[in-house]
């Protein structure tokens, strides 16, 4: 690029006479598409939070009445502070264990390949199916209980049947299980991936410098994989965000809201309750929140994610 | 002109073409529209009309049986279908609604909670039919045409009633050595049955539960006993469940859970419900509608039906509501809409047909008491359901927009702690009342 005299405005859609005009084209379709059903219906939605609205559209603009009312609103709180609950059990036991399969299937044990088909298998299956099963599993008097009542007989000690899913103590638990169940394959794959990018010459060095086994995974691999540890933190935080699909099947939000979380409030309010306004407005304040949630990962990425230099 | 050029152009030409032909079918249809609510349908022409339920391939074909039914009386009237699977109706007919296309707007859709979509002024209210045409509302089960009410008007007529009775398996009663139930029974002849039915293995695992009830049913105690949930149904200021009545009436099902004898509502989900129960002889007795009557006698259970026992000094109540059929106010030919709607809920057209085909217990008391209803199929207490029955009354749920909001997020989760055991129905109900409380002020009830 030669230098420029005069300062020229940076402009992103900047016409060129020889420009490959036929690429816009060609992204056109898609464009249509998003910019009808994604983009103008998210703008639309921005503005049904700042309405009174109805089945035939909208009443009237009240300002931050419906945000005014979320605040107030305690069944709003709880499903929020379950949703935090998910956040802060899924994300770090996700990490934790799709790590350790990584790791385990990353050595050259027989048969890795039916493993790693196994462990992923969950990530494709249907979440209805894999939450009809658990459920089935999770029953008062079901196996999970049953294994658990032969444990405690084989102490001596008398077992009293759990309700996993119609208590108010297990319900979000069993969600957790069923979350974990699903996801920690998809964990395990993208580790893996990073774990084959490590190159071997770092471990012969620090085993050359007399690095043990535990040194050489604190001191290469981790800091190696930690843009995969980053990038699966951001992601799997916002999937938790928006949990959805595990606590409507397994336990329908309840009992008493105890498993309910923000995103099923959201689509209790407007499907159940006709109340778009009110969803749309928890809708904005949860993408907000996810927003600010992002922007400080990224800040503290810093800190403790190591990109390698070139 | 280069290759490039040129594959760019017939590029945009195709996804011309695309956008017009994707455009094409709207473009002659809101014409069209528009021509059919101005002109009025002159003699000799059929009007068309779209009639909107949801259920699965059998209940459609049901309905469409009745349509035919209807169309063979009325060749003026051309009936088009619109089904969707329950999961899926509401949100699908919300989005036509909110279309505003007279052209794809049901103009007679079956609904619940009626009120709730009046409030929103897409139905159209019935009065004057009813009155241009001498329509008969006598005829209704008590209370029952409240549950399709708004602000004083009619908006729809439920198709049936729900009459909450105890069914019981005979096989059961005869093992356990007792006496059938009877109409006379009380609570407390209801707890010693109960306790005489339960049955329990070596280990303490209970086979045979005496009682199986949704808590969602829960009302029916409370209202018996003299309680209720609110202090006005149709412009409430406060919960009234905390009274001593009111509780009285949550802490009899509440004993029955804790002593074992009733299944807990949870885990009667996780089994598949009461039918599902009372099929596999899990349980003894449960409280439900009439719905399961057909699937009873489909697997020749030896079983019958009383009405639901009372408390010593209180009362029978059954809650009166149902699905009301509706008629959409952004509909293009209102007439004919009314026509069949009136034909619907008539005592010769659809109530009679689907009563007969053991779909129903009929909206219209001349209908259940004829022989549609009065057949010789099992149950043989069928005057046990007239009785229950002819208890309906208001006080199920609210007639205002918001309850089903309060049911679903307030009353029906603050009970589930009552019910799975992890609190009494002192401590839960007060704190239940107080959300719901603070629900009626937040919404701006009373309403002056």
């Amino acid at each position: 690029m030669t230098p420029q005299t005069s300062p020229t405005p940076r402009r992103y859609f900047r016409w060129q006479p020889d420009q490959q005009w036929e690429a816009y084209l060609f992204i056109l379709p898609a464009l249509v598409l998003f910019a009808v059903f994604v983009a103008a219906a998210m703008a639309y939605s921005l503005v049904i939070s700042f309405a009174d609205y109805g089945l035939t559209g909208i009443k009237g603009f009240v300002g931050l009445r419906n945000y005014q009312g979320l605040f107030r609103d305690p069944i709003f709180w709880q499903s929020f502070r379950n949703t935090a609950f998910y956040i802060i059990t899924v994300v770090p036991i996700q990490l934790f264990l799709g790590l350790i399969m990584a790791l385990a299937l990353n050595q050259g044990i027989r048969g890795r390949t039916v493993y790693r088909l196994i462990y992923f298998m969950p990530v494709v299956t249907t979440i209805v199916a894999g939450a009809i099963v658990f459920r089935l599993l999770l029953a008062t008097n079901g196996p999970i209980n049953n294994l658990l009542s032969d444990i405690y007989a084989l102490f001596g000690l008398p077992f009293k049947d759990i309700n996993w899913l119609g208590s108010t103590r297990y319900s979000k638990w069993a969600v957790v299980v069923l979350t974990l169940w699903k996801n920690a394959g998809f964990t395990m794959v993208v580790y893996l991936a990073a774990l084959q990018g490590v190159p071997q010459e770092l471990y012969d060095a620090a085993e050359t410098d007399g690095a043990g086994a535990w040194a050489r995974f604190r001191n290469v691999t981790l800091p190696l994989i930690s843009p995969t540890t980053f990038f699966l933190l951001v992601l799997q935080m916002i999937g938790a965000f928006q949990l959805f699909t595990e606590p409507f099947v397994m336990t329908r939000g309840g009992p008493a809201n105890s498993s309910l979380s923000v995103v099923q409030y959201i689509y209790n309010a407007g499907f159940r309750d006709i109340r778009m306004d009110k969803a749309s407005a928890m809708a904005w304040f949860l993408f907000a929140f996810i927003l600010l949630f992002t922007l400080i990962q990224n800040r503290l990425q810093r800190r403790w994610v190591f990109y390698e230099a070139g | 002109m280069n290759v490039k050029r040129l594959s760019g152009v017939l590029l945009l030409v195709m996804v011309l073409a695309m956008l017009v032909s994707a455009c094409a079918p709207v473009a002659p249809a809101a014409p069209a529209a528009a021509a059919d609510s101005a002109a009025a349908p002159a003699a000799g022409e059929t009007t068309t009309l779209t009639w909107a339920f949801w259920g699965s391939p059998e209940e459609a074909a049901s309905h469409q049986r009745v349509g035919a039914a209807f169309m063979a009386e009325h060749p003026e009237i051309t009936l088009e279908y619109w089904n969707q699977p329950w999961d899926d109706y509401f949100t699908k007919i919300q989005a036509l609604w909110a279309s505003g296309d007279t052209a794809t707007i049901p103009d007679v859709a079956f609904l619940w909670p009626t009120p709730r979509y009046a409030a929103e002024g897409v139905l159209e209210n019935l009065d004057p039919y009813v009155e241009a045409s001498g329509y008969n509302l006598e005829d209704y089960w008590p209370g029952l045409l409240d549950s399709a009410m708004f602000e004083g008007a009619h908006y729809g007529f439920p198709r049936d009633i729900e009459v909450n009775i105890l069914y019981y398996n005979k096989d059961l009663f005869d093992a356990a050595g007792i006496d059938y139930p009877t109409d006379a029974w009380t609570w407390d002849d209801l707890q010693a049955a109960a306790e005489a039915l339960t049955v329990k293995d070596a280990s303490g695992n209970t086979e045979t539960y005496a009682l199986a009830m949704e808590g969602g049913k829960f009302l029916k105690w409370v209202n018996q006993n003299g309680g209720q949930i609110l202090d006005d149904f149709i412009n409430p200021s406060a919960c009234t469940l905390d009274s001593p009545e009111a509780i009285a009436g949550i802490q009899f099902f509440t004993d029955l859970l804790n002593d074992g004898y009733a299944m807990r509502p949870a885990d009667l989900n996780q089994a598949g419900g009461d039918a599902a129960v009372f099929q596999s002889g899990q349980a003894a007795m449960i409280i439900q509608n009439t719905s399961r009557v057909s699937a009873f006698n489909a697997a020749a259970m030896n079983y019958d039906v009383v009405p639901v026992p009372t408390p010593a000094g209180g009362k029978r109540w059954n809650g009166a509501g149902g699905a009301a059929w509706v008629m959409s106010s952004g509909s293009d030919s209102k007439d004919a809409a009314w026509t069949f709607l009136s034909w619907l809920q008539s005592a010769e057209g659809g109530q009679k047909l689907y009563t007969e085909a053991g779909e129903i217990f009929p909206a219209l008391q001349s209908v259940a008491t004829s022989p549609a209803f009065m057949n010789d199929q099992p149950p043989a207490n069928k005057q046990g359901i007239i009785t229950e029955a002819e208890s309906s009354d208001v006080g199920g749920f609210g007639f205002f927009p918001e309850w089903g909001e309060i049911d679903g997020s307030i009353v029906g989760p603050g009970m589930d702690l009552v019910w799975s055991g992890e609190a009494t129905p002192a401590d839960q109900v007060p704190v239940v009342c107080e959300q719901f409380n603070a629900f009626l002020a937040e919404n701006g009830y009373p309403k002056p």
